[in-house]
């Protein structure tokens, strides 16, 4: 569905991705791990066409991606989420939503009665009618996320929606991330929280200083010596 | 309904006014009302519902002005036709500007439409064959409505109320409709409007052509009914400073905003200019430094604008009528 193929980011003398090749299948829970500046962000940025490739190609189901603008990506099926996350600050949660779905649907009324859907659907429906900017942290990742599916993507970038989460929202967030992709959306996660990440996904990535280091399933990754030495710092046991 | 309540009453009380009175100065007094809120509400498009705060608008009113002055007085076309050239000539200046939007950010935009008006306003008073240079163009009356000579007052109040009623809808239409809330997204972030599929650059281009087409218009009334361009004036910084300012005070990114700005701006103008030279020659000029300290003031206490205040006075009052009922059961 997506494959990334040797793609390369610098920024002056510093490579933030240096020729990662990556396979994302249809179906996939994709979960990418790496220490900070591992260049995880760069490359959402560089698939969702905010930044582009000095070399190499971002192909999503059969079409080259690279160059393209991150509004026609997204109406190709391929929405990102931002890390630090990023409301329409002062307008109402479900004109947030809305904005959204206007994406797929041209009427206002269509538009509105779907983001009541998605608004309901991601436990935000006592707070519709709040100003975006009012929600506290915890919120606010599920208002992302929100959006985000409100423009139907069949591939969806998840940048750290669980960070700041307390032990109760995360296991919301964990609930709701299972739902979206049983319902058919393909996924790709960055993630700190290696609990919540070692369960979700099938498969994880890790990246170190801008280099694919290893690839595998959860349990694998744990124990690799590579992946331990750069990033966990003690095998991670899963329970 | 309710949400238009106070654009009713507005335009109401402007349209009966004529009825209650015909004195000149106070139906010039609401003309010129109507006139630059509508030409503020123009500015709005770009500069609140789009977030591309220009301070250059002055070109595309002097465009506008220009564009019907130089068509009578040289081919002796009728301004309706003048108007059109006008809005057509604001688009390709828009295209320009809303370009530039996407390549300059923040105060290096203001400053790129400051010196577009700048631009014009020197070829202007240099092309004497053509604008007869910084002399400046009397607009020649000719009786009729084909060639905008409205002599009553009366008859440009209704024509003035006519543009205001269309630059409010077309307002409400960017409050309403699908253009409009993609281009709220792109004003709140435009990363995050981009990712959710908006294509913001374009929209941005849009509504500041859009914008500069309006606001042109309003230049072109502005120089019938007052029959007389001046390019130093019509260009003028001040000018572009006036079409923001009543903006922001009434309220930015709001349909009633401009007009309420307007309302408030025009009739202190109004009042001072009068006021202040019959007390002294030298007090002309005193209603900027009021303007300032009126801004300053705004922007410190009510950021939102007068829109802004009294919802929140309603909003309040709502909430203490609420309270009251609650604390008696």
């Amino acid at each position: 569905m997506l494959a990334l193929e040797s793609v390369t980011k610098r920024f002056g003398g510093l490579t933030a991705v240096g020729g990662v090749s990556l396979d994302v299948d249809e179906g996939d829970l994709l979960g990418i791990i790496g220490p900070n500046g591992a260049g995880k962000t760069t490359l959402f940025n560089v698939i969702a066409g905010y930044y582009r490739p000095e070399s190499g190609r971002v192909v999503f189901e059969g079409r080259d991606l690279t160059g393209h603008p991150p509004h026609e990506i997204c109406r190709l099926g391929l929405t990102r989420t931002f890390q630090i996350v990023k409301p329409f600050g002062n307008l109402s949660v479900r004109d947030n939503v809305m904005i959204g779905a206007l994406t797929r649907v041209r009427s206002v009324a269509a538009a509105r009665a779907e983001a009541d859907r998605g608004v309901e659907r991601c436990g935000l429906g006592d707070y519709a009618d709040v100003v975006a900017k009012s929600l506290p942290i915890g919120l606010r990742k599920r208002l992302e996320l929100a959006r985000a599916l409100a423009t139907r993507p069949r591939l969806l970038l998840l940048d750290e929606v669980m960070a700041g989460l307390n032990p109760a929202e995360l296991a919301a967030m964990v609930e709701l991330i299972r739902r979206v992709h049983a319902e058919g959306v393909t996924l790709v996660v960055i993630e700190h929280i290696m609990a919540a990440i070692m369960r979700l996904t099938r498969r994880i990535v890790v990246l170190h200083h801008g280099e694919k280091i290893a690839e595998g399933v959860p349990a694998q990754i744990a124990r690799d010596p590579k992946v331990v030495d750069a990033y966990l710092g003690e095998e991670f046991t899963l329970e | 309904m309710r949400r238009h309540a106070g654009a009713i009453v507005l335009f109401g009380l402007a349209a009966v006014a004529p009825l209650a009175t015909r004195d000149a100065y106070f139906l010039d007094t609401i003309v010129l009302i109507l006139m630059w809120g509508a030409i503020s509400s123009a500015w709005n498009v770009a500069g609140g519902y789009a977030g591309q705060v220009s301070l250059g608008h002055a070109a595309f009113f002097g465009i506008g002005a220009y564009s019907a002055a130089v068509l009578t007085v040289h081919w002796s076309l009728s301004p309706w036709i003048g108007l059109g050239l006008g809005m057509a000539l604001s688009v390709v200046a828009g295209l320009v500007i809303g370009y530039l939007s996407n390549r300059l950010r923040g105060p290096y935009f203001v400053l790129a439409t400051i010196a577009f008006a700048q631009v014009l306003l020197i070829a202007a008073s240099r092309w004497r064959e053509m604008t007869m240079g910084s002399e400046g163009i009397p607009v020649p009356f000719k009786q009729g409505f084909w060639t905008l000579g409205l002599a009553s007052k009366v008859s440009w109040l209704y024509l003035t109320l006519a543009f205001a009623l269309v630059l409010y809808l077309v307002q409400v239409y960017l409050e309403v409709s699908r253009m409009g809330y993609q281009l709220a997204g792109v004003r709140e972030d435009e990363d995050a409007a981009q990712a959710l599929g908006i294509p913001g650059r374009r929209l941005k281009v849009i509504a500041i052509a859009m914008s500069a087409a309006l606001t042109s218009a309003g230049g072109t009334f502005w120089a019938q009914y007052v029959g007389f361009v001046d390019p130093f004036y019509v260009f003028s910084i001040d000018l572009s400073v006036l079409f923001a300012l009543n903006a922001i005070i009434g309220g930015a990114g709001t349909a009633l905003g401009p007009f309420l700005g307007s309302i408030l701006i025009t009739s202190l103008e109004h009042y001072l200019r009068a006021t202040l030279s019959d007390i002294a020659p030298g007090l002309i000029g005193v209603h900027l430094i009021i303007y300032g300290c009126l801004l300053i003031v705004m922007v410190r206490f009510v950021p939102q604008g007068l829109i802004g205040a009294l919802g929140a006075l309603f909003i309040r009052r709502a909430r203490t009528a609420r309270g009251e009922r609650l604390a008696r059961t």
